[in-house]
């Protein structure tokens, strides 16, 4: 990793934007929270790629790494395959929401930087999700995600996500949310 | 290609054998469909099975395309027993336990990578990939101390053997080969491992994740259980091809139930039934045309398997979904949870674009995000966890599924059953896993199943 030199590249956003992005962030996980999953769609560009790779333990110099684009992942998603997760959920036979599931998405260390394009930002944050589900089924994923938001229609949209948790293993029986 | 090493291993050694547990009988009434709860929570039940079971039969440990030149290795598991399996020099595969002979502590830490040595971290102890101890930190003193080091490697597994690229370990120098471990089920094995030239390879790694139920009823759920789909996976179907699973239980008509040794198949024969439900027209459209060439190759029935609505366990705790093309070990920690290993297979001739679609496929259907999977994880906890329940452990449970389907004359290798919504694979599994928990030892183990297939040769030459 290049940080050094990242950093210094780094341009961030003014304030206004800079709230806005972290209002839009936040809507979003409230949107999550509260099974608004039609409006969660809603947020994504039409180009939208959702990645959240699996990794694997790797030691620090092999060369392959802990991540790679064409290796296992949670979610390699498009607009299509988000729409279809979107639709399980949405079936009055999704036995694993029901009684629900309850979500929370909590959202922090927001940093919002210029992009190539006028129209684009990147924007890194960190997140907790807790999920809990009849009497005791309690799950906590906790990560970092890195994002490209674009400006369409004066509004933002997601264009490209990537979504790194801690956990080699996941700790749970499924990943029945979105991060 | 691994090497048989099943003489007798330097320094694997074991305790003897342990009595079987009292009573085992009473846990199942295969006649009548029956089973206790008992072996879904039973501490010292688990204990004897990782004994019994764990460390006695074939497990998986990976595939040949994982480790494709001298010195990859990956890490995993037999029962709870961590091992490093690596590639060799001359191309051979070995295994070994994945700890020091000094303190005891783990040699290798990743999941997967390539090395010339293993080093332990606690006193700088080194192995070749072989095994050999080649020396460690400080090796004067064990030198003045007298240590041979020729007789402190790593600790090898008793065998190591593949078929069509699976590769298989076992912890007991007395276990049958692997051919006749696998016996006739290596004839279904084919329809899916040997379909096209060059076999397959896995791609994309390993996604694992942690499952709060009894390693069994993942086993079963695979080895015959279709009929759960129709009802747990209404949700995923309709997200992924726009309506209800097919009503299998409509169709018994060519579609099975076979069985060899407790592993199990079961399947129809509609060729792309399962491959249909990754919404992606090209792998339909990629199988049906390799169809005519397997049936050429393997004969029209296994043609008919390659993508079909179908499952199969390979005993014990292995699992795949010809189709889906997701392939996973449910490793056993302790009687109330798993830890779920999952790889994707493909055809290693196959274009590109049909494995990612393949790879991309697998994981939007059968990983831990996946459409289908959601919902059984949690099926199977609550079969688990609702044991704790003093009287309700204590209720058995029914599996007498499709008693008196058993096809005498069916030409297949196997047990043949009619009809796929049947648990006549469930009882087999059960079986094989209540003689191995009976019995001392590998020669104690019953031989109920005649093998057609002959242990030397290929399922594929025998069958032609």
């Amino acid at each position: 990793m290049n940080a050094t030199e990242n950093v210094l590249e780094e341009r961030l956003v003014g304030a206004q934007v800079h709230r806005e992005i972290e209002q839009f962030l936040y809507r979003e996980a409230r949107l999550l929270d509260t099974e608004r999953l039609d409006d969660w769609l809603a947020l994504m560009a039409d180009d939208v790629h959702y990645w959240m790779p699996s990794m694997e333990n790797r030691r620090r110099n092999d060369k392959h790494g802990a991540y790679q684009a064409d290796g296992g992942a949670f979610f390699n998603d498009n607009l299509r395959d988000l729409t279809r997760r979107v639709a399980r959920f949405k079936q009055p036979t999704a036995w694993a929401e029901d009684p629900p599931t309850r979500h929370t998405h909590v959202v922090s260390g927001i940093e919002a930087f210029a992009a190539g394009r006028d129209d684009e930002y990147v924007v890194h944050s960190t997140f907790v999700n807790y999920r809990s589900r009849v009497e005791k089924d309690n799950d906590l994923l906790v990560g970092r995600r890195e994002d490209l938001l674009r400006r369409v229609d004066g509004g933002l949209r997601i264009a490209r996500r990537k979504v790194l948790i801690t956990q080699s293993i996941l700790m749970a029986k499924n990943l029945n949310t979105f991060l | 290609m691994c090497n048989d090493t099943r003489t007798q291993p330097i320094r694997l050694k074991r305790r003897p054998a342990s009595d079987a547990r009292e009573n085992l009988d009473q846990l199942l009434d295969l006649e009548n469909g029956r089973m206790s709860r008992n072996m879904f929570w039973d501490h010292d039940i688990y204990e004897q099975e990782l004994e019994k079971i764990f460390a006695r039969c074939w497990l998986f440990v990976g595939h040949e395309s994982q480790i494709p030149k001298s010195g990859d290795y990956i890490t995993t598991y037999l029962g709870e027993d961590n091992v490093i399996v690596v590639r060799q020099k001359d191309g051979a595969v070995k295994a070994f336990l994945n700890t020091c002979p000094h303190r005891g502590n783990k040699v290798c830490f990743a999941d997967a990578g390539s090395a010339r040595q293993f080093v332990c971290n606690y006193h700088g102890w080194s192995f070749g990939i072989d095994g050999g101890l080649k020396g460690m930190h400080a090796s004067e003193a064990y030198e003045a101390s007298g240590l041979d080091k020729s007789q402190h490697g790593l600790h090898p597994v008793a065998g190591i053997e593949s078929y069509r690229g699976l590769i298989f370990a076992t912890l007991d120098p007395a276990a049958p080969s692997l051919a006749e471990y696998l016996g006739d089920f290596r004839y279904y094995l084919d329809a899916v491992f040997d379909m096209d030239e060059g076999g397959t390879e896995f791609v994309g790694g390993c996604v694992k994740s942690v499952i709060q139920c009894n390693w069994k009823y993942a086993s079963e759920n695979f080895v015959g259980d279709i009929l759960h789909a129709g009802w747990t996976h209404d949700s995923g179907a309709r997200a992924m091809i726009g309506g209800p699973v097919a009503e299998v239980h409509k169709f018994p008509e060519q579609s099975y139930h076979v069985n060899f040794n407790g592993h199990g198949w079961e399947f129809n024969q509609d060729i792309v039934g399962n491959a249909a439900t990754l919404g992606e027209k090209d792998l339909v459209k990629y199988l049906y045309n390799l169809q005519p060439r397997v049936a050429e190759r393997l004969g029209e029935v296994r043609s008919r398997m390659i993508g079909s609505i179908s499952s199969a366990t390979l005993f014990p705790n292995t699992s795949f979904l010809p189709g889906q093309n997701t392939f996973r070990t449910w490793h056993p920690r302790g009687p109330g949870q798993i830890e779920l290993h999952t790889w994707t297979f493909v055809n290693k001739a196959a274009p590109q674009d049909i494995k990612d679609k393949w790879r991309k496929g697998t994981m939007m259907t059968f990983s831990p995000t996946g459409v289908f999977e959601m919902d059984d994880g949690e099926n199977w906890e609550y079969s688990t966890k609702t044991n704790a329940g003093f009287v309700t452990r204590q209720q058995d449970l029914y599996m007498g599924l499709g008693s008196n389907t058993r096809l005498a004359d069916s030409g297949l290798p196997g047990n043949v059953f009619k009809g796929q919504i049947n648990e006549a694979n469930q009882r087999a599994f059960y079986q094989r896993w209540l003689d191995l928990m009976k019995s001392k030892t590998w020669a104690e183990v019953p031989q109920r199943d005649t093998p057609m297939l002959p242990t030397t040769g290929t399922a594929q030459e025998k069958a032609a």
